[in-house]
């Protein structure tokens, strides 16, 4: 054996290192990996006793069944929802933030303290009232609905992110921009935002997560097939299927895989985003 | 800056207004105005004041779902706080194999609420075998784990736990990243200890970040419905049937629109104190100009 004690005192540092990392790793992905692995065994091997953790035979049935029992329509479902809130969260929240970084009004503290306000309280306690108002304004039950709702819930961070961003900008460019005769929202369109792409990518993939992951809204607000988006289904297939669980895991499955990959390839943002201290923090 | 525009800024925060007055202002006045009405189907039969709060706070059902929030919430927050404050030391160093990690932890963060919880309910339901495989060494190969009103609310704290403490990792890092590196080093070159450092030099810097991610985790969990909506489903019994799942139960399943619109005022008032509180911190934060 090595006789150097520092390389012992860094050997074993690697080992604890390594030792932890596996413990970390385990305790955050094992409950997916379970179910990818239980998604993927024939509906009988799936109740198994003792249970296998590497499947004897693997089929994807369970994944077409999901497919074909109309889960591309509400995957459509979903993505429209969240690209058309991403458009008006990012277009709404960007000429607002641009007000409460460059002007000051009166009204502006008021405005930033609500927006943080509303950025922090979570939805539920508003559930049952908008239920009520979306009933009364025959938004009930359809997609713009769902987009205003998703708007008006994720406008707050939007606003709090870009807000932070626009300040660390220099403002010489911009006036600049103004003395050459641009309006505020065209210094906007063409100094301010080409500049803030990083911030912009931040705050549409938190709209994009919560939209995309959105369950207790959407399962309140909507009750027919072709207006369900695909956590709705998730739900329903848990009734539907009752315990079935190969087609409800493959639809987590389906569910987890695309924000999973947009998360992985765009991680830096939404880190910093999470902070709520702007991209900068 | 651009002061001579008077009208400027209010035309241009004029649709963000308007949206947050339609799609969150108006939905509270609604709400309040059902809770001190009483509410059959939809259709507002009379006015009756206070009656529906009265009727909420006497209900031994709410004051159950009160205990289990107080009991759910603050044994979460302990525990992922501490969890995601040791996550945040030791992926704190940047590099390559840090930032994996770091992915890695904030995974079960990302994907849907629901979807998480199904997953664990997967994992804990006694059909998959894997309380069996682990609990029958220790004699209690019988044991269902989500059947039993203690182990059922510990299931709960899991789930709260495996997706929240990336939250608190998160937002602890952003804190250690702001503490100046030359302290550190200072104090190192004067030979103070690992724990020494942390904390003379870590803690107290940390104070307003770990205000802000404990405060913020707080809000989260006394508000949660998707956790014990879909993994215990309240359940056995009540014994996890939070404030949140509650209100949800009594708008949804019991119609009592009053009474749910009641409790939600209730919950809103417990939120806006937290936040009130929150505003504090990031006043003192220097994030308020």
């Amino acid at each position: 054996m090595n006789r150097n004690p520092y390389m012992r005192l860094a050997l074993r540092r690697a080992a604890l290192r390594t030792v932890v990392n596996t413990v970390i790793v385990l305790f955050a992905l094992a409950p997916i990996a379970w179910g990818v692995v239980s998604s993927l065994k024939p509906a009988n091997q799936i109740l198994e006793v003792p249970p296998r953790f590497i499947p004897q035979d693997v089929t994807l049935e369970h994944y077409e069944r999901v497919i074909g029992d109309k889960g591309l329509l509400f995957l459509g479902n979903s993505a429209l929802v969240s690209a058309i809130t991403i458009v008006f969260a990012l277009t709404i929240g960007s000429i607002a933030a641009y007000a409460i970084a460059r002007y000051e009004f009166s009204g502006r503290r008021i405005l930033m303290i609500f927006t943080i306000g509303v950025m922090s309280i979570p939805i539920a306690s508003l559930l049952i009232p908008t239920f009520t108002l979306l009933s009364v304004v025959g938004l009930i039950n359809t997609h713009v609905g769902l987009i205003l709702l998703y708007t008006a819930y994720q406008l707050p961070i939007v606003i709090w992110m870009l807000y932070g961003y626009f300040l660390s900008l220099p403002i010489e460019v911009e006036q600049a921009a103004r003395i050459d005769g641009h309006t505020a929202l065209g210094t906007l369109r063409r100094v301010v935002l080409p500049l803030s792409k990083p911030a912009l990518v931040a705050a549409a993939l938190f709209v994009l997560v919560f939209s995309w992951n959105d369950f207790v809204v959407a399962v309140t607000m909507t009750s027919s097939e072709s207006v369900r988006t695909f956590p709705v289904a998730v739900y329903f297939y848990l009734g539907f299927y009752g315990r079935e669980w190969g087609p409800l895991l493959a639809s987590a499955v389906i569910s987890i895989i695309p924000i999973t990959a947009i998360f992985i390839i765009l991680q830096r943002y939404f880190i910093s985003g999470l902070t709520g201290g702007g991209v900068k923090g | 800056m651009f002061s001579s525009e008077k009208f400027t800024p209010y035309r241009l925060v004029g649709l963000a207004v308007l949206v947050e007055l339609g799609f969150v202002i108006i939905p509270l006045v609604i709400g309040f105005w059902y809770s001190v009405n009483r509410v059959q189907f939809f259709q507002i039969r009379g006015f009756t004041g206070l009656e529906n709060y009265w009727r909420v706070l006497n209900s031994p059902s709410v004051a159950n779902a009160l205990t289990v929030t107080i009991a759910f919430s603050v044994i979460s927050l302990f525990l992922t706080f501490v969890i995601g404050f040791g996550l945040a030391m030791w992926l704190e160093r940047s590099n390559r194999l840090n930032g994996v990690m770091q992915a890695v932890v904030l995974i079960p963060y990302m994907i849907a609420m629901l979807v998480g919880s199904m997953l664990l309910k997967w994992v804990f339901s006694k059909e998959s075998g894997l309380s069996d495989l682990a609990l029958a060494p220790m004699g209690m190969g019988d044991v269902s784990i989500l059947a039993n009103p203690d182990s059922a609310m510990a299931a709960l704290v899991y789930n709260a736990v495996w997706r929240d403490s990336a939250f608190a990792m998160i937002m602890l890092l952003a804190g250690l990243k702001s503490i100046p590196a030359h302290l550190q080093m200072a104090a190192r070159v004067d030979g103070a200890s690992a724990w020494y450092r942390f904390r003379r030099i870590t803690l107290p810097l940390l104070q307003v970040p770990i205000f802000i991610t404990v405060v913020r985790l707080f809000i989260h969990l006394v508000n949660t419905l998707t956790y014990p909506l879909i993994l215990t489903g309240g359940g056995p019994g009540t014994s996890t049937e939070t404030v949140v799942l509650k209100m949800y139960r009594l708008g949804f399943n019991d119609n009592v629109l009053g009474q749910a619109n009641a409790l939600a005022i209730m919950v809103f008032i417990v939120n806006i104190a937290l936040v009130a509180l929150l505003l504090r911190l990031f006043k003192k934060a220097g994030k308020i100009q």
